[in-house]
């Protein structure tokens, strides 16, 4: 099968309803994955990379891959990725010059099936490193 | 009813009426989502009320004299305690956080430094003075929001900056002229009206929109035809004619422009053009705020400037403060660290991966009243009050004026404050014959 694969430009943004503080306060481990492990994309990259046909994004850059869910939002710019900081989009941010990227990152979007990462696995993934 | 300052976030509006009997709040009136979510962590289900100790690789209850005993014991048999966090406690937390990294020969920073205190390192090192809330709401009739989402971070700031009458805006909104500067079509943009001005930049090109400005300041028509970051002369010039025309206007500088773009100092080439501005500038001038999330983030520059005349990365040994180029992120990425306290703050959610997997391979001690990832690989938790809400204290608010907050309720299980666990803790280092 043919792979798809796009380069973007990642972001990550505090949202209201996408805020890590308020999901580990309020919510359980299945809301913070709903809210948090979570891509935001233009309509056109959803239909151009066949989100509907895979549920999941493969977001990698220079610093890791994370798994997460892809979802179209009209207000994000085509090529973007806007991913709600949290530690699901600081598996791929970094640092370079002792200074945080988590902005303006080049990162490649594949469509997989592979399953989302849980906070467990993440925790875990930190705890190996 | 009583009126109270909401410790939601850094603006901490002092017009939140509440509604309680000293022991529950009833209601709370005025507040934004926000600032309702913090009164709301009061009762939160997933609140830390007791102290947690790890045991066979789980967190486990235990007395508060046992887990201080291992947080003390912990610190004792390091050389290289990190302190970290402290934007979510009062000044006097964070004072009593200093006096803890002098006896215990640690390096200690707030979330400031690798946040809007960039900004402020700049602005002092160019002599650009910031603005007050107040001067925004007597004379601004232009704010410009770059890289900032003010509706969603500061949800408040525009109903108090935009939204109102101030002693020379009588008028109100419809003297003032709101910009948005971002990528995304953010929920700050839902307050556009017709005069407004949103620009959608193309991502990452903030810099090459600011030096096209610049060269525009000192000669006129400079702006390439077909524009520059995906937006168009027209819109350019529009951009620079309402900054150079306004009588009062302020940029509020968001986390867009705090992150380096091709090696160039974003905040520095910004400070440069409002300079450059404010030369050119007949009627009024251009000013700088920033947009710090947590309450209390200025606070602790306050605090370490008042003690040591540098705003953070605090290194000590002893007793004197160390002079070093080191901040958090290169202490953390060279593993000059053995053990680490954080207060208020969740790196392991906020840092990458590669500075978390470092933080992981050693013991971290955890001061917060909430669940984390930190949590989740912490040694020892020590819970803690609300500040603001279960205790009083000192914040400075985002344009660095200071606001006292006033304790509501008790705390529940006579939980301790972030300033009475340090002192517990310097105390009984003291106690046990130092570190």
């Amino acid at each position: 099968m043919e792979v798809i694969k796009t380069d973007f430009i990642l972001n990550t943004v505090r949202r209201m309803e996408n805020d890590q503080s308020k999901e580990f306060s309020f919510g359980d481990k299945k809301s913070l994955v709903e809210k948090l492990a979570i891509a935001f994309i233009n309509p056109k990259d959803f239909d151009k990379l066949n989100l509907s046909s895979k549920p999941n994004l493969k977001i990698s850059s220079n610093f890791g891959i994370i798994i997460v869910k892809g979802i179209a939002d009209e207000d994000v710019p085509e090529g973007t990725v806007l991913m709600p900081i949290s530690i699901w989009s600081n598996q791929i941010t970094g640092v370079e010059n002792s200074e945080l990227r988590y902005k303006n990152m080049r990162v490649d979007v594949d469509i997989t099936e592979e399953k989302i990462n849980d906070l467990n696995s993440l925790i875990n993934k930190i705890k190996e490193a | 009813m009583k009126r109270s300052v909401c410790s939601g976030c850094s603006l901490l509006c002092d017009d939140i009426m509440v509604k309680s009997d000293g022991i529950y709040i009833d209601e709370v009136f005025g507040a934004c989502l926000k600032g309702k979510e913090k009164f709301d962590q009061v009762t939160s289900q997933n609140r830390i009320l007791s102290p947690l100790i790890r045991k066979d690789d789980t967190l486990q209850k235990a007395s508060w004299d046992e887990a201080l005993q291992r947080t003390v014991d912990l610190i004792k048999k390091s050389k290289k305690p990190l302190i970290y966090g402290l934007s979510n406690s009062s000044c006097e937390a964070q004072l009593k956080g200093i006096e803890l990294a002098k006896l215990i020969n640690g390096f200690i920073d707030s979330n400031a430094s690798i946040c809007q205190g960039k900004v402020l390192d700049n602005a002092v090192n160019s002599g650009i003075t910031l603005t007050t809330i107040t001067e925004i709401i007597n004379k601004a009739d232009l704010i410009l929001l770059w890289g900032s989402n003010a509706a969603e971070s500061i949800p408040r700031l525009l109903n108090k900056v935009l939204f109102s009458r101030g002693k020379f805006r009588m008028t109100g909104r419809e003297i003032k002229t709101l910009i948005i500067i971002d990528p995304v079509k953010t929920a700050s943009f839902n307050t556009m009206g017709v005069r407004d001005v949103a620009l959608r930049i193309t991502p990452g090109k903030d810099i090459e929109l600011i030096k096209v400005l610049k060269e525009e300041c000192c000669a006129a028509d400079s702006i390439p035809s077909e524009g520059v970051a995906g937006l168009d002369k027209d819109d350019m010039k529009r951009l620079l004619q309402h900054l150079s025309g306004a009588e009062y206007g302020v940029i509020f500088v968001g986390q867009g422009l705090l992150t380096p773009q091709k090696n160039s100092n974003l905040i520095n080439e910004l400070l440069e053009l409002v300079q450059m501005i404010n030369i050119k500038q007949e009627r009024g001038r251009i000013t700088l705020a920033m947009m710090g999330g947590h309450f209390n983030m200025n606070g602790f520059d306050h605090v370490a400037l008042s003690m040591y005349g540098k705003r953070g990365n605090l290194h000590f040994k002893d007793n004197q403060i160390l002079e070093t180029d080191e901040n958090i992120i290169s202490k953390i990425e060279n593993e000059d660290f053995d053990c680490s306290i954080f207060i208020g703050t969740d790196p392991i959610s906020h840092f990458p991966m590669s500075l978390s997997s470092k933080l992981a391979k050693k013991p971290i001690i955890l001061i917060d009243n909430r669940n984390s990832a930190t949590l989740q690989l912490a040694s020892i938790v020590l819970p803690t009050t609300i500040t603001g809400i279960e205790c009083s204290g000192l914040a400075y608010r985002l344009d660095h004026i200071p606001i006292e907050l006033k304790k509501i309720i008790n705390p529940p299980s006579k939980i301790p404050t972030d300033e009475e666990i340090l002192n517990q803790i310097i105390q009984k280092l003291k106690s046990d014959g130092g570190n």
